[in-house]
């Protein structure tokens, strides 16, 4: 069972990471609408970190579907298709002309993903407990058996 | 049913007693018995007046102008603003007048002394049916389908000659509505009242709007000390400021702080509360000024004007001759161009390859570095291809004159557009300034090449439409907001018979403040003389450099979209590169969630740029106008102008992400909801079964939307204009000024034959009537002008005599048959002469382009339909009824329930 751990442990990396460039690109669109700072730099340093989070998102969908996890990847299934779409369309970086009146749209798609990201982060530490504990008992039981 | 008086605003500001107001006598009368009454003026502003009525009767001794002014109110044409002010005398602005009036006895509300809308008087006795004529307009439609009989074609209300240019007298100490025009001057004071006007609440803005010379805006200096504002929320010292305790504080009028007022700028207060020096301050009693900006305004020195001329020079430009007369045009403007002598100027030209100019002054011939290598271009000699004019002007002539010569046998047929912008903004980065890009053929090399599209009639109606209309490539929205960033202004000149993506290019020019001139199938005999002009009229205007905008409105109002040419650097400051007194932009405004209390709302627009000569400068508009608490008036004082102003801009806006179709839609929805609502107004108290009625200010609403809905940008589908021929239309529309928007949309047309014949038997004529634009009205026996403002079209019937086509047009071309080349050029006799004097006074209307004068004769296939009966708004076309029809179909859905 220790590659489901090691598995349970990248996922809690990614999700973790994907959490924070929201967060992060949450608080670049909360600065530009206070006037903090300009709508070139908010939109290249959210631009910055578009791919990478779609690239997460597709490789945890990836390894999920994998290591047949098909729970997981159902979870996963819809926002990997809005993404792709996203991509697909070339709609998925920030407009610097138009980023401010689409401020709002913007900031609604990252709080329900934060929502999103952190619910799927509440069941990933749940299955890295559960899967954790299940090394610890099981090398436990072995340690005991040795005995 | 009477509210309380203290609910009611007083209404002096509908039916405002006569300009014989006591300040402006110079001996005024003895203050009337409530002055006793009279608090600190800084309370009355921010407090709704006592209901002064129950310590004073009202009927006890009414002010001599009260009652007629009741009547006034109820009889007269409805005044869609007061009486002006004198020219020096502000009226309210702080001053006594306005605080004396609060105090007079408020009439019983219940009177309809309001606007004039609430019942008649009691007592006067109306005729029958004639209270009704004052309140709105009507008109009779039978509600059956196809059985309009008994309304007359004639009777349909539309805009009045001229109408376009007038503009109402601005009220009180308020800009001039050429600058700022709100769609309705009466803000509502809840969201509830909003939400029932259904029209944009909203205002066009036209910052450097060209006023008449006795009308310029006044400079004022502040000199070192700064300019006086608002401390919390910056507002620029105004008219409508209220200066308290003896001139040692003085209250904003938008955010209504106490604020000190710097101790050099303190001046002693009248009996009135009114600051003796505001007569000689225009600050404090005109609407508009412009403030000489000192260094804390400044993030860098001023700019000077620079101009960068991008010149496409591909086989496609030469051979139409757009090179040559380009390259005239501005060799004849150098003497123009503002700001000598620290004007700069360069030039790049571009085909497959670049070409750098370098006009170091030292030099007699100018030295051109070709490069080949288009894919990361770098700049050869960076620092000599933007030079001073006045330093290098040999060589910028000499470069001028060889040009076009240079490439006159160039076969080169492809265009590095997207390259050469990349070297051009390198050359700019450091200052900024107008850059103008001559495009002759789809840019085809490097980065920003574009592909054909919109060619297939089945994208259209699908979602793939609107995509047609904005740019494919995300480099033209990353290269505009570039240029916007190094405050480079784009103009956008495409030329191309062919299709040329307007749609993208002209994203250059939508962010920048720029604007996008389209000729399509440009010929150098016909289309010179107009490329001549714009091109001069764009190098010569006053222009604004290095632009920042910035509206602020009073307490509970908030701006909510902008519309226009500009980008936005944070949520309310527009940036514009470079600005002229040709571009016009419109905002809506939103209530926040505070009832609005006071009985005035105030607006100011604030333009912060550089002047060509090299000064900081801010150009301030301030207006004020009252809150209402009825439905009825913000109808009565909508603005017609203003209103299809707005309106037009979010119609081009919907039709950049939907489908035309949507777009047309969208304002039609917006339409009837307003006369349903009118109408639901006064359907209890009359009988209005087959009637349709509307506001006397708003009696254009349909015709004008009608209009809009057959325009070049939202007409009909795939067949009826050319994706580049909309983009271009709907580019020009969201930088319109209101008097050439209206031109557009509803354009006159006039009789010719009759015109001219009548003035040479010796009856002067001095404006030809005009017509109606249906299709109908065309006699074949004679001669129709339409002007749009953009060109002249003359139409020649089948059978109008010939002689009078060879004396207006020349002997050769009345037997002609192929008019598509014809240039219009005054001929050797009096009808001619008679003819182009009347261009010329039209053409001198409308200053901003250049209104060419093309011919067709009745019955030329395509030519015809396209040139003059798409202009006929009221006829039949593009998918859309005729103009009676429309009013049935209108009517019918304002009596659909929703």
């Amino acid at each position: 069972m220790a590659w489901d751990l090691a598995l349970w442990i990248l996922s809690f990396l990614a999700v973790a990471a994907a959490l924070g460039i929201i967060v992060y690109q949450l608080l670049c669109l909360s600065d530009l609408e206070f006037d903090f700072i300009n709508p070139f730099d908010s939109s290249s340093r959210i631009n910055r970190f578009v791919l990478p989070e779609f690239a997460i998102q597709g490789v945890l969908s990836a390894i999920y579907l994998i290591f047949g996890y098909w729970l997981m990847f159902l979870l996963n299934a819809p926002l990997l298709y809005y993404n792709i779409r996203l991509y697909m369309s070339k709609r998925h970086l920030v407009d610097v002309t138009e980023i401010f009146n689409q401020l709002e749209p913007e900031k609604k798609i990252r709080f329900y993903k934060l929502g999103f990201y952190l619910s799927l982060l509440c069941i990933v530490i749940y299955r890295l407990v559960v899967s954790s504990m299940e090394v610890i008992l099981e090398s436990g039981i072995a340690s005991m058996a040795e005995i | 049913m009477a509210p309380p008086a203290a609910d009611f605003p007083p209404p002096q500001f509908f039916a405002r007693p006569p300009l014989s107001n006591p300040p402006l006598d110079p001996t005024p009368p003895p203050p009337p018995p409530q002055q006793l009454y009279s608090r600190p003026p800084s309370s009355m502003l921010s407090t709704p007046p006592p209901p002064i009525p129950s310590k004073a009767p009202p009927f006890a001794s009414p002010p001599p102008f009260a009652a007629p002014h009741q009547f006034q109110g109820l009889q007269g044409p409805p005044p869609s603003h007061p009486p002006p002010p004198p020219p020096q005398a502000p009226y309210f602005g702080g001053s006594p007048a306005y605080q004396q009036q609060q105090q007079q006895p408020l009439p019983p509300p219940s009177q309809g002394y309001f606007a004039g809308i609430a019942p008649p008087l009691p007592g006067v006795a109306a005729p029958p049916g004639h209270d009704i004529a004052d309140e709105f307009e009507s008109l009779s439609i039978s509600s059956a389908p196809g059985t309009a009989a008994d309304v007359k074609v004639e009777a349909l209300p539309r805009p009045p000659p001229d109408s376009c240019d007038t503009f109402a007298q601005p009220a009180w100490s308020n800009c001039h509505p050429r600058y700022f025009e709100l769609t309705t001057n009466a803000i509502p004071a809840s969201h509830s009242l909003a939400a029932r006007w259904h029209l944009p609440l909203g205002a066009v803005i036209h910052p450097l709007a060209e006023a008449p010379p006795e009308e310029q805006v006044p400079v004022v200096d502040f000199g070192t000390s700064g300019i006086v504002r608002c401390r919390r929320c910056r507002t620029y010292i105004n008219p409508y400021d209220k200066f308290t305790d003896g001139g040692k504080y003085f209250r904003c009028a938008i955010c209504n702080l106490l604020n000190d007022v710097p101790m050099d700028y303190v001046c002693a207060l009248d009996e009135q509360g009114k600051r003796r020096d505001a007569m000689d301050r225009p600050e404090l009693s005109q609407g508009s000024v412009d403030f000489v900006a000192p260094m804390e305004y400044m993030v860098r020195p001023p700019m000077p004007p620079v101009y960068f001329f991008l010149i496409d020079v591909s086989v496609a430009a030469v051979r139409s001759g757009i090179l040559q007369i380009a390259a005239d045009t501005i060799k004849s403007c150098l003497d123009k161009l503002p700001g000598y002598p620290r004007t700069q100027i360069g030039f790049l030209t571009f085909d497959s390859t670049l070409h750098f100019y370098s006009l170091k002054s030292s030099l007699t011939q100018p030295q051109m570095v070709v490069l080949a290598q288009v894919d990361d271009p770098f700049l050869p000699m960076p620092d000599d291809l933007l030079v001073n004019l006045s330093e290098s002007r040999l060589v910028v002539e000499a470069l001028l004159d060889s040009l076009p010569s240079i490439f006159a046998n160039n076969e080169n047929v492809e265009s590095a557009l997207g390259p050469a912008l990349e070297a051009t903004t390198s050359i700019m980065s450091e200052i900024g300034g107008k850059l103008l890009i001559f495009q002759s053929t789809l840019p085809s090399l490097g980065v920003g090449r574009l592909k054909l599209r919109g060619q297939e009639a089945h994208v259209y109606q699908t979602d793939r439409e609107p995509a047609l209309r904005v740019a494919e490539d995300s480099f033209y929205k990353q290269m505009a907001a570039k240029c916007s960033k190094l405050q480079i202004g784009v103009n956008v000149y495409a030329f191309s018979e062919k299709y040329t993506d307007v749609a993208s290019l002209g994203t250059l020019a939508k962010y920048t403040g720029g604007q996008v001139c389209y000729y399509p199938g440009f010929h150098a005999a016909v289309d010179g003389e107009k490329l001549t002009y714009d091109l001069s009229r764009d190098l010569t205007r006053e222009t604004a450099w290095e632009a920042v905008m910035r509206i602020r409105c009073g307490k509970g109002i908030k701006y909510s979209v902008f519309h226009g040419h500009f980008m936005l650097r944070s949520s309310d400051l527009l940036a514009l590169p470079a600005v002229d007194c040709d571009k016009a932009f419109s905002v809506q405004f939103a209530l926040e969630d505070t009832l609005l209390t006071s009985q005035l709302a105030y607006f100011q627009v604030a333009l912060l740029y550089t002047s060509s000569s090299g000064e900081r400068r801010i150009r301030v508009h301030t207006a004020a106008v009252p809150i209402v608490q009825e439905l009825s008036v913000m109808y009565k004082e909508a603005n017609i102008g203003a209103v299809v102003g707005v309106l037009s801009r979010l119609a081009v806006e919907k039709s950049l992400n939907d489908k035309l179709e949507n777009a047309r839609q969208y304002v039609h929805v917006k339409m009837v909801n307003a006369l349903r609502e009118y109408k639901n107004m006064y359907a209890v108290k009359h009988s209005l079964i087959g009637r349709i009625i509307f506001p006397e200010s708003l009696k254009l609403l349909p015709l004008y939307v009608l209009a809009l809905s057959k325009s070049l940008p939202l007409r009909g589908g795939f067949m009826d204009a050319t994706p580049d021929e909309r983009s271009a239309a709907g580019y020009q529309m969201m930088t319109m000024s209101r008097p050439s928007l209206l031109k557009l949309l509803y354009p006159a047309l006039i009789r010719l034959d009759e015109y001219l014949l009548q003035g040479s038997r010796g009856g002067g004529v001095d404006s030809p009537p005009q017509l109606p634009l249906t299709a109908e009205v065309l006699d074949p026996r004679g001669a129709f002008v339409t002007s749009d403002g953009q060109r002249f079209v003359l139409w020649l019937g089948n059978v109008l005599q010939p002689e009078f086509v060879a004396a207006i047009l020349g002997p050769q071309v009345a037997h002609s048959s192929d008019l598509r080349k014809v240039p219009v050029v005054e001929q050797d006799n009096d009808l001619s002469k008679r003819f182009h004097a009347l261009l010329a006074k039209l053409r001198k209307q409308n200053r901003w382009c250049h209104q060419q004068c093309v011919v067709v004769r009745q019955g030329e296939s395509g030519r015809e339909l396209q040139l003059v009966h798409s202009n006929m708004v009221e006829d039949r076309g593009a998918g859309f009824p005729s103009y009676m029809e429309w009013m049935v179909q209108i009517h019918r859905q304002v009596q659909q329930k929703i």
